[in-house]
C-alpha cells in the first residue's frame, strides 16, 4: 500500500504546470500521474517520492490535495496478465475508483496503481493469488 | 380606443381630488395592519407635522385597529415614511394584512426560501380592479373580444400569468393559459388557433424566434399574431423594435409589481413613448434613492408607489427599487395619467434573470449551507442566445475534499439543485479551486453582469 495524492484542478492552460513547478522547486520527483477531467474542473492523482513533503507544499500554495492509499500491483510482461488481476478483483466485487499504469524500469516490469476504496480487502485478495504488491518504501524509492 | 374613457381622461385637477379621497381612504385601511396600525399610533415613526396637520387620532393603549392620519393635502403624503421590502419580509405573513382571512381569496409571492418571502394577499375587490386595470392596459393597445390571447407568462405565486388571464377575461378575449416554455407547442398554438395577442418576456420572444427558422414558419407569413405585451424584464428600445421586426408586429411595455398587484401597474398606449401609471389606483413618486428626498418632475430616480385602493395589503409610499423618471408634456392619446420612461435600472442589487427576481443574498445563504463549499463565490451572468445565463463560481472546501472526481460532480449538481431550488432558475455551478476568486476587499464584488447595455441589473 501507498499513498499517492489527489489534487483539484480547474481544467484551464497553465494549471498543471504550476503543479510541476511547484513540485519540481520542492526537490519531489513523480512517479506517477494521471489526470481526470469533467470538462471544468478535474482531479490531478500523482505518485511521489515524498506524498508528505509535496503535500505539504501543495498545500501552502492553496491547492486543494487529499491523500489517497493506492495498491500498486506488479503486473507480468504477458498477454491477459492485467486482466487476470482485475478479474481477480472483480469476482470478489471490489470496485475501483479509477487506476493507472507506471512502468518500473526503462525495459522491465509494469505496475498498476489501483485507487480502491477497499484497500485492505483489495490488498489481501491480490496477495491471496501470488501478485506482487509493491510496499511504500519501494514505491518511494522507486 | 378607452377602457374608462372618464377616468384615462380625467382632468388633472379632477384626477388629484380622486386621489386625495382615495389616499385618505387607503390610510384608514392601512391602519388597520397590525404594521401601518403600530407605525400610525407610534406617531414618531410619522412626522410630527404631518399627523397634527391632520389631527391623527391620539391612541390611548396601542390598540392599533383605527390608527389613522388623515391628509388635506396629496404634498403631505412626503412626510410619511416609506415602506420597504424589508418591512414585509419582516411582517411576514400578515403583518401587513387589513381584513380577516375570510374576506382574503389569492396570495402570490416574490419566490425564494431564504429569510421570509414577499407575500401578497387579494380580496375580491383587489382581483376585480386588478383584471379591470390588464383589460384597461389591453384594451388600450388595440385588444378586442374578438382576439384570441396565448398568455405565455408564469401562471401560479408568478403574477405575470394570472394578472392577465383574468384581465382577459375581464376584457372578454378568448384566453389560452399556456405559459412559459416548451416552445414547439406555443408555436403549434400560435398557428393553429390563429393567436392575435401574446404576453411573453422579451428575452423568450427572441428565443422563440430561432424556432420558427428551425421549423422552417415565418412569424411574418404564417401567424396572425398582431400585438405583443412584454414585461417582467429590463428591455431596451432596440430589443422591442427587434421583436416588432421579426415578428411584424406592435409590442407594448408593460410595467408592474406584485407589492401592487402584478402587471397593470402602468403601460404603454398606441404611441409607445412612455408608460401611463395608472393613478387612480397608485399615486407615484420618483425619488432620489440615496437622500429619499422627492426629485423635481423629469429627474431620474426610484419610483416609489401608494396604492389607492387596495383593500388586503393597502402600501404607503412603497419602495420600488425600480429606476425611472416621468416624463414630460402631455400624450397625444389624450390620456392625462403621467408617463413614466422604460425602467433603466435598480437602486438595490436585485437581479433579474429571464424574468425571475433574484437576490444575491439568496445564493450566498444557499451557498453556505452546503459544508463542501468554501466561503468564496462569485456570480456571473451572460447572455446567450438571447436568455440570460447564470453561472455561479464557487471554491470548494479544502477540509472535506477526498479526492475523487464522482465527489466533485456530486458537489456540483448537489448546489445546482439547491440553487434551482431556491431562485427558480437553475444556474451553471463552476467549482474553482480556493483562493482563485478574487480576495474581499472591504465589500466584496460578487456580481459581474455582462449581460451589457440596459439590460444589466448592475
Amino acid at each position: 500500500m501507498g499513498v499517492q495524492l489527489s489534487v483539484f484542478l480547474e481544467n484551464k492552460p497553465g494549471k498543471l504546470e504550476t503543479i510541476t513547478k511547484i513540485l519540481s522547486d520542492a526537490g519531489i520527483n513523480i512517479r506517477g500521474i494521471s489526470m481526470a477531467s469533467e470538462g471544468e474542473f478535474g482531479v490531478l492523482k500523482v505518485l511521489v517520492n515524498d506524498p508528505g513533503k509535496a503535500h505539504e507544499v501543495l498545500k501552502k500554495q492553496h491547492f486543494t490535495v487529499s491523500e489517497r492509499n493506492v495498491v500498486v500491483a506488479i503486473v507480468d510482461d504477458r498477454p491477459g496478465a492485467l486482466h487476470d488481476l482485475l478479474l481477480t478483483l472483480c469476482s470478489e466485487d471490489i470496485n475501483i475508483e479509477d487506476c493507472y499504469g507506471i512502468v518500473l524500469e526503462e525495459g522491465g516490469n509494469a505496475a498498476i496503481v489501483l485507487d480502491i476504496e477497499a484497500y485492505p480487502q483489495a490488498e489481501k485478495v491480490l496477495a491471496g493469488r501470488g501478485t506482487r504488491l509493491l510496499s511504500d518504501s519501494e514505491l518511494y524509492s522507486l | 380606443m378607452y377602457w374608462e374613457k372618464d377616468v384615462e381622461t380625467m382632468d388633472r385637477s379632477a384626477l388629484a381630488v380622486l386621489q386625495l379621497r382615495r389616499l385618505n381612504e387607503t390610510l384608514k385601511q392601512a391602519g388597520r395592519s397590525a404594521f401601518y396600525g403600530k407605525r400610525f399610533a407610534a406617531g414618531a415613526d410619522t412626522p410630527a407635522q404631518a399627523g397634527a396637520a391632520a389631527g391623527m387620532p391620539a391612541q390611548a393603549g396601542g390598540k392599533p385597529a383605527v390608527a389613522s392620519v388623515e391628509l388635506s393635502d396629496l404634498e403631505q403624503l412626503r412626510e410619511l415614511p416609506f415602506t420597504k421590502k424589508d418591512d414585509l419580509r419582516n411582517a411576514f405573513p400578515y403583518g401587513f394584512l387589513t381584513v380577516d382571512l375570510e374576506k382574503v381569496i389569492r396570495l402570490h409571492s416574490s419566490s425564494g426560501t431564504t429569510g421570509n418571502p414577499t407575500v401578497v394577499f387579494h380580496t375580491p375587490d383587489d382581483i376585480d380592479h386588478w383584471g379591470n386595470l390588464i383589460a384597461r392596459c389591453m384594451y388600450t393597445t388595440g385588444v378586442r373580444k374578438q382576439d384570441v390571447f396565448q398568455n405565455m407568462m408564469g401562471y401560479g405565486l408568478f403574477t405575470g400569468g394570472l394578472g392577465f388571464h383574468y384581465g382577459a377575461e375581464k376584457l372578454g378575449v378568448m384566453t389560452i393559459p399556456i405559459g412559459p416554455g416548451n416552445s414547439r407547442r406555443q408555436i403549434w398554438f400560435l398557428k393553429h388557433l390563429k393567436t392575435t395577442v401574446i404576453h411573453i418576456l422579451p428575452s423568450y420572444a427572441l428565443r422563440l424566434y430561432s424556432f420558427f427558422e428551425e421549423m422552417e414558419l415565418d412569424p411574418r407569413e404564417d401567424l396572425h399574431l398582431r400585438i405583443a405585451f412584454i414585461g417582467a424584464e429590463p428591455h431596451s428600445e432596440e430589443i422591442r423594435k427587434k421583436i416588432e421586426e421579426l415578428y411584424g408586429i406592435k409590442v407594448y411595455n408593460s410595467y408592474g409589481l406584485s407589492e401592487m398587484c402584478g402587471p397593470g401597474v402602468a403601460f404603454e398606449c398606441e404611441c409607445q413613448e412612455g408608460l401611463h401609471i395608472w393613478e387612480d389606483h397608485f399615486y407615484p413618486e420618483i425619488i432620489d434613492p440615496a437622500s429619499g428626498r422627492v426629485l423635481p418632475d423629469g429627474e431620474r430616480g426610484e419610483l416609489v408607489l401608494t396604492t389607492l385602493t387596495r383593500e388586503a395589503m393597502p402600501l404607503i409610499r412603497y419602495r420600488t427599487r425600480d429606476l425611472t423618471r416621468f416624463l414630460p408634456g402631455e400624450c397625444p392619446c389624450g390620456r392625462t395619467h403621467r408617463r413614466i420612461d422604460r425602467i433603466t435600472g435598480r437602486s438595490d442589487d436585485m437581479l433579474i434573470i429571464n424574468g425571475v427576481n433574484i437576490f444575491p443574498i439568496q445564493i450566498e445563504k444557499t451557498l453556505m449551507a452546503i459544508p463542501e463549499i468554501g466561503h468564496n463565490y462569485l456570480i456571473e451572468i451572460h447572455k446567450e442566445n438571447f436568455m440570460d445565463k447564470l453561472s455561479v463560481k464557487v471554491e470548494i472546501s479544502e477540509e472535506v475534499f477526498h479526492g475523487t472526481l464522482a465527489e466533485l460532480e456530486k458537489l456540483q449538481s448537489k448546489a445546482a439543485a439547491a440553487l434551482r431550488a431556491e431562485l427558480g432558475v437553475t444556474p451553471n455551478v463552476k467549482l474553482v479551486e480556493p483562493s482563485s476568486l478574487p480576495v474581499s476587499e472591504g465589500k466584496a464584488r460578487r456580481v459581474y453582469d455582462y449581460r451589457g447595455g440596459e439590460e444589466g441589473g448592475l
